[in-house]
């Protein structure tokens, strides 16, 4: 246990420092050792498959195309290589097996230690996403990391590295999923082996939750990321405010995308408030650097959306799902041929389970271009989760289709001989919290199917209407009423906002009688007629062009 | 007539919370272990106080989140306890997200779970009910000052918002003033309300007017951009 504190505290006294990593490094010396007998072996298997197999010619052309033009910082360049010619390659030879490991394609780089460690980064991914990683991937693919951001933030002065921002986007996801994987693996001793479990217990430290936010704070710290969003919004002077390390481009978006992984880490730790105070700077628009590239654009409003979901501000999660879901629909076309089309596509289907969740607890009208979807994929279990306790299962099992994958920080307490036995899962924890407050509105839509029909009615005669008595149909009106007010933001900060109805419904009680009020939404027809409009010029323009 | 709800958020920012909390739980700080002590000492001062800080609750529940030997189970008891105060705001299950997992089966926070239940679903009398009829919930919120009539500004507050008037017999119920007709007068008369022929008028609010209304669509001058562009092609 003593060595446990030590450990932490040291990570803290460094966080301000930003050397971190290289101590970290140290302490993973250990590791090397454990692994050197398994390890050895395995490179013995590797070598005779490598001499068996050789790296076929196009692939070896295109790690030394590729080294080039990261020497030459061709951005332009390396974004081809990497969103399509690794892809292509990776389809073409390496489906079912890893890419060749790193010592192998050295002599082809001149053994180029920082090409090396971004190469790997693409290896471990590419074994994660592909393939099953083992535990020796999962250690030495976070030793990487820590190769990779020691390199960037502890170097002499700024490095000159240059990646597109795509790239830099998926580094730190990929860094948290990582993390999140490992936390999720860690907490499933029962299916380990007795090295597994040694391995794990020796190296605590290793993807620790101290040294993931170290990282993160590190790089928001180093681009000074903070202060350049005050400037933009704020106005002052840029250059100043940038420093020599934030007026680099891979810095300044390096910090921008930790403040979004941020953002997601808090929301795996179940803290929804500090989740969303990352954000404090940043202002949901389209005109917001996340919005460049899409990944980090649906990321943001998917844990931005959740967060304000386990806030029970429905009426700003229903506003930051519709809003991403509307983008994806309109863009469509131009990510079906994206590597990340799938992933997209798969967040987008669970903030469909989100959003379906959100109108259940807050009728909504939505938008034109999500709505059908919406009833298509959702309808059913909209109607089922409006029929009272029988709908609280399909709650719960939208929830768990749709939650992100909870972490358990700190992992099992290996003292504890219990603890091999048992299985930690989070996300059980979160539902049933999330749960405990759906089963206070069951009654809600029933209420408000009656509500709707009258104008004024007795307490007496509405009790006898739902067979309940009429001490319980009070209860249950004091909840609509509480239900249908939320906090709602209006501006500033995405944690600010005030209590405002957000109900088309409501009533109120002259002792034991119930007075109703129903607002009801005008015709618009000036979006109507703005639609046609537009539907007639498209249409006219489509004559000239053929005229 | 006031336009703004009853109900309020807790403040992100309470007008009284010291400086060196604030920068604490501004930055990297609030990961520290060794600050665990001051965040526990503002909570005694907020128990003490009648004061509430929610933002800074939280944060020594997320040290105890991550170092799980610094956990002192009587700090998280009062850190729900403050969070009953502010309900119907999130707050309680803000708290209960960031425990770990298996926590909620703990005998006491078991028992505060209880009486959230109760007081989010508007079930007064069975609230004072359970609380009364066994002295562990006493013990439980002995330390915040000040906690029955705490909790008797949350049910008022979602009475204010359902009723324009209501019997003062049930209104007596909910608060728990059964054989105290003193103390509930001027408790009520000390919120705003007047008691006329054991009926209790609450004066019109935001909550409780029901009012009708038509919502009427708003063009903005940005939706009609592209109209006027055509416009200038003709």
């Amino acid at each position: 246990m003593e060595e446990y504190h030590e450990g932490y505290e040291e990570e803290i006294d460094l966080a301000e420092e930003i050397d971190l990593l290289t101590n970290n490094n140290d302490d993973y010396a250990g590791v090397e050792e454990d692994l050197d007998e398994e390890g050895q072996m395995q490179l013995l298997i590797l070598q005779q498959q490598q001499y068996a197999q050789e790296i076929p010619e196009v692939v070896k052309n295109f790690i030394i195309y590729f080294h080039r033009n990261i020497l030459e910082n061709n951005v332009y360049e390396l974004h081809g290589i990497y969103e399509n010619s690794f892809n292509r390659l990776t389809e073409k030879f390496y489906g079912k097996t890893p890419w060749p490991e790193a010592d192998y394609i050295a002599p082809l780089v001149n053994d180029d230690q920082v090409f090396l460690t971004l190469y790997r980064e693409l290896y471990y991914r590419h074994i994660y996403s592909k393939l099953t990683p083992a535990i020796e991937h999962r250690f030495h693919s976070y030793e990487n990391y820590c190769d990779l951001f020691n390199f960037i933030l502890n170097s002499d002065g700024p490095v000159s590295l240059e990646l597109p921002n795509q790239w830099l986007w998926d580094i730190i996801d990929e860094f948290i999923y990582q993390f999140q994987s490992f936390c999720n693996y860690r907490s499933r001793l029962k299916t380990k082996t007795e090295e597994e479990i040694a391995l794990l217990r020796d190296n605590i430290q290793v993807w620790s939750c101290y040294s993931v936010l170290n990282v993160l704070y590190s790089l928001i710290t180093k681009s000074r990321i903070t202060e350049q969003l005050l400037v933009s919004k704020h106005g002052g002077d840029m250059i100043e405010a940038a420093g020599e390390y934030g007026s680099r481009p891979l810095y300044k978006m390096l910090g921008y995308f930790s403040i979004i992984g941020l953002l997601r880490v808090h929301c795996l730790l179940g803290d929804y408030t500090l989740a969303l105070k990352m954000m404090d700077n940043i202002e949901l628009s389209k005109k917001a650097l996340f919005a460049r590239v899409t990944a980090c654009h649906v990321t943001t409003y998917y844990y931005v959306g959740f967060a304000y979901m386990m806030m029970r501000r429905y009426a700003d999660a229903i506003k930051a799902f519709s809003h991403i879901l509307v983008f994806i629909a309109r863009t469509k076309m131009y990510h079906t041929r994206s590597y990340q089309f799938d992933q997209i596509n798969k967040k987008g289907d669970q903030m469909y389970a989100l959003l379906t969740i959100c109108i259940a607890l807050c009728p909504t009208r939505l938008d034109e271009n999500i709505h059908p979807h919406l009833r298509e994929k959702y309808g059913e279990h909209l109607l089922k989760m409006q029929r009272g306790e029988e709908g609280l299962q399909t709650f719960e099992d939208l929830f768990l289709y749709a939650c992100p994958k909870f972490i358990s920080p700190n992992g099992p307490n290996f003292e504890d001989p219990n603890a091999l036995t048992q299985t930690i899962e989070p996300h059980h924890h979160h539902a049933k919290i999330f749960l405990s407050e759906v089963r206070h509105q069951l009654l809600i839509p029933t209420l408000r199917s009656y509500l709707k029909l009258y104008t004024t009615m007795g307490i007496d005669k509405l009790s006898a209407f739902l067979d309940i008595d009429a001490e319980t149909l009070r209860t249950q009106l004091l909840i609509v009423k509480q239900k249908s007010r939320q906090q709602k933001w209006t501006n500033g900060t995405l944690l600010e906002g005030e209590y405002v109805t957000t109900s088309d419904l409501d009533f109120c009680l002259k002792q034991d009688m119930i007075h109703i009020a129903e607002s009801k939404v005008g015709r618009r027809y000036g979006d109507w007629f703005l639609r046609h409009i537009n539907k007639f010029q498209d249409i006219i323009a489509g004559m000239d062009l053929r005229s | 007539m006031n336009n703004k709800s009853l109900l309020t958020p807790s403040p992100l920012i309470p007008p009284f919370r010291p400086e060196i909390i604030q920068s604490l739980i501004d930055g990297v700080d609030r990961y520290n272990p060794d600050n665990v002590s001051i965040l526990e000492e503002y909570l005694g001062t907020q128990l003490q106080n009648e004061e509430y800080d929610l933002m800074a609750n939280l944060a020594i529940l997320k040290l105890y989140q991550f170092n799980p030997h610094l956990v002192n189970d009587l700090v998280i008891n009062n850190i729900l306890v403050k969070a009953l105060t502010a309900i119907p705001n999130p707050d309680f299950n803000l708290c209960l997200y960031l425990l770990q997992e298996g926590a909620l089966n703990d005998e006491s926070i078991a028992k505060l779970i209880l009486l959230q239940q109760s007081l989010e679903e508007a079930r007064y009398q069975e609230f004072w009910e359970t609380y009364e009829k066994d002295d562990a919930y006493r013990e439980l919120t002995s330390e915040a000052i000040g906690f029955d009539t705490a909790i008797r500004k949350v049910i008022l507050t979602a009475i204010c918002m359902a009723y324009q008037s209501i019997s003062a017999d049930l209104l007596r119920l909910y608060l728990n003033f059964v054989n105290d007709d003193d103390g509930f007068e001027a408790f009520i008369q000390s919120r705003g309300l007047t008691i006329k022929d054991s009926v209790v008028i609450i004066p019109t609010n935001y909550d409780n007017e029901a009012k009708p209304t038509v919502i009427r669509e708003n063009i903005k001058f940005e939706q009609l951009t592209k109209v006027i562009g055509y416009s200038n092609e003709l």
